[in-house]
């Protein structure tokens, strides 16, 4: 009897000692489907993240399995779930998309299934949930940051809004960017509205000729802010566009050609001058693998999403223990990541940075950091 | 309005309405021929565009080369569909077509979807069709005079062969009553066949046209224009080749007017195009250049 209590007690003891255990992380992304540029910049990052650190601090090996959404409603539940259920994931990254984030967020929710969306900014998306988190600046700050930068580092005076009504990122763009343009002695003539997936735009940009603003500012996804631009040229409409990180992925200027030349707009990273030790190293990682140093907003932002969950499971006794995760997650302070320093408060809103560049010569360049 | 944006407003409105008006004659002939609403009509023009982007990105055709060999595959296309698809079904119920149309639909947007992935890419554009031409204040690319011109010719073409050719008289016959067209020893299945190709023919040139006015092409590009032209060929009177293209003025308008004079609902613009059809539909069933489908002919 004595020896195989010894038996069973060291077995017990093998086992947890021995044996790491594997942790499931989740990408939940759209990689293919009409924002499938989105979803496989940032799946980039995660995955790059993992080779980077493939291992938690007890040992636990990270696996990061890959579910598609296609940029769709319905297929985004469908893969939230069987991420859950099937897959067994602890913590989950993603979608890209704010409309689809928040259908993630609501499924893990009840699951008490952490999520950090990389790229969701509408500031909306954490109202109703109490797992979730973003590595993303938010809207109000994005649109802010583009008003003051329209205003007083450009000195525009007069501005077009266009606005894609089917998306909740585009609105909430669209609202804070008109209260501070306004507050900053702005003027915007009007207001265009639009929806995704929209080809023609010549009624559009013929209507932005006869109001003659300083600018325009388009906070779209890239395949109407690509049409858009295109089609302003071919009636010499040569206002100055401004966008946000909606359009900060090589599709865009793949789409846009010439036309996009000054296209400004708002992004979380440059990869020209890397912000922190972090994404130095990250830097070289990729040039190795990939051959460049042209790394995408998104891409980074995946990392970060990884590198904050992993930090965060590394507090924990037992990195399953979700509701531990999820409280060390909204207690990362000045966690200097591939992006730049993100701290993220206690509903999960991450404070930190944002980026303006402009498209010149079909490569996106810096222009101005704008701080919080 | 000042009078330079109304101008330019009705040459976007002309040079959309012409597409619209491409690809709703294929809705039309086919339906009356057959009965059938082609819903895989606007895929075959999404097939189109990218057999053009492709003979010029990979095969390394000329632009004129490109069309050409876009406009005999989707002939062959609109055939093979025809033979495989709906030619064993001649004597099934209508509503059995119907759906299989949207099968095909359905496997051509995937095929598509599978081959050059789902992702957007950008159309070539020859140098020569991106000229910016400008009169006074308007402006507007070449290809946008191109298109409409183009887009009456073979207008005029398709008139022509339906209405002094043999063979559009048999198209005619056929669409009047296809049972003694049979007993009259013409083959119904060949009209068929022709019918199917020069739907397809001008669907490809409408993708092409599409695709040089908006250069991005995806896999589910054809679902909306396709919805829209076949919109256009009911408000113009479904059947009637001459109403198809009325009608693919009338929605071509539509939305660009919606734009100009009320720049608040320049969203909604695809919802107002509904809505006109739906008004002119409660007033005239039949369309405006349409009839009473069972008494007549085109």
């Amino acid at each position: 009897m004595k020896k195989i209590t010894t038996l069973a007690l060291s077995l017990a003891a093998i086992s947890s000692f021995g044996f790491a255990k594997e942790i499931t992380i989740a990408a939940v992304m759209p990689v293919t489907g009409a924002v499938a540029a989105y979803g496989q910049t940032a799946y980039e990052g995660v995955t790059l993240a993992n080779k980077m650190r493939p291992t938690l601090k007890n040992g636990d090996t990270i696996k990061v399995v890959l579910l598609d959404t296609r940029g769709e409603k319905v297929e985004t539940s469908n893969a939230t779930t069987r991420a859950i259920s099937q897959n067994k994931a602890v913590g989950i990254i993603g979608e890209l998309i704010t409309a689809n984030t928040m259908q993630v967020m609501a499924i893990a929710d009840k699951n008490k299934i952490p999520v950090i969306a990389p790229a969701a900014t509408s500031d909306k998306l954490l109202d109703n949930v109490k797992f979730g988190s973003r590595v993303c600046f938010m809207d109000s700050f994005q649109g802010k940051a583009a008003a003051e930068f329209a205003a007083k580092d450009l000195g525009y005076k007069t501005a077009v809004i266009v606005v894609d009504q089917a998306q909740v990122y585009s609105l909430g763009l669209a609202k804070t960017f008109e209260a501070e343009f306004t507050k900053n002695g702005g003027k915007v003539l009007t207001k265009l509205r639009i929806s995704s997936g929209d080809k023609d735009f010549k009624a559009i940009v013929s209507q932005i000729k006869s109001q003659n603003p300083d600018f325009v500012y388009v906070p779209t996804y890239h395949p109407e802010a690509a049409l858009l631009a295109r089609q302003a040229k071919q009636i010499n409409l040569n206002k100055p566009m401004l966008g946000s990180d909606g359009v900060a992925n090589p599709t865009f200027i793949e789409l846009g050609g010439d036309s996009v030349d000054g296209f400004i707009f708002s992004d979380s990273f440059d990869a020209s001058n890397p912000p922190t030790e972090l994404s130095k190293k990250f830097l070289d990682e990729y040039e190795k693998d990939k051959g460049t140093r042209d790394i995408a907003g998104f891409t980074a932002l995946g990392a970060d999403a990884y590198f904050v969950m992993v930090e965060a499971m590394d507090k924990c006794a037992d990195p399953g223990d979700s509701v531990c995760v999820n409280d060390q997650i909204h207690q990362t302070k000045e966690f200097s990541g591939v992006s730049g320093v993100i701290s993220i408060d206690s509903k999960g809103n991450a404070i930190r940075s944002v980026v303006m560049k402009e498209i010149v010569g079909g490569k996106p360049t810096f222009k101005a950091n704008v701080n919080p | 309005m000042e009078f330079s944006l109304f101008l330019q407003n009705m040459v976007n409105g002309f040079s959309l309405g012409s597409m619209y008006a491409l690809i709703a004659i294929g809705y039309t002939m086919v339906y009356g021929v057959l009965r059938l609403i082609n819903f895989a009509h606007g895929d075959i023009m999404m097939v189109g565009a990218y057999v053009c982007f492709f003979g010029m990105v990979s095969l390394n055709l000329p632009f004129i080369a490109a069309v050409v060999f876009a406009v005999t595959i989707c002939a062959a296309l609109g055939i093979i569909t025809d033979t495989i698809a709906y030619k064993p079904l001649r004597k099934a119920p209508r509503i059995s077509l119907l759906i299989t149309a949207i099968g095909i639909s359905f496997f051509l947007e995937n095929l598509f979807n599978v081959i050059f992935g789902s992702e957007a890419k950008a159309f070539v554009i020859p140098q020569y069709l991106q000229k910016v031409l400008t009169f006074g204040d308007i402006t507007l690319a070449m290809s946008a005079v191109f298109v409409p011109i183009i887009t009456l010719i073979l207008l005029a073409i398709t008139l022509f062969i339906l209405y002094r050719t043999k063979y559009g008289m048999a198209i005619r016959a056929l669409a009047f009553d296809i049972h003694t067209v049979n007993l009259m020893g013409i083959d119904a299945n060949l009209i068929i066949a022709i019918v199917f190709a020069l739907g397809s023919m001008l669907a490809a040139i409408g993708g092409v046209f599409w695709s040089l006015n908006y250069p991005s092409i995806e896999p589910m590009m054809g679902v909306l224009i396709g919805l829209k032209a076949f919109a256009a060929a009911v408000l113009g009177g479904i059947g009637s080749v001459g109403g198809a293209v009325l009608g693919g003025f009338i929605i071509g308008f539509t939305e660009v007017v919606v734009v100009s004079l009320s720049p608040e609902f320049s969203g909604f613009k695809d919802a107002f195009a509904f809505i006109f059809l739906i008004l002119i539909l409660i007033f005239k069933p039949t369309g405006i250049l349409g009839y009473d489908f069972e008494k007549s002919r085109f």
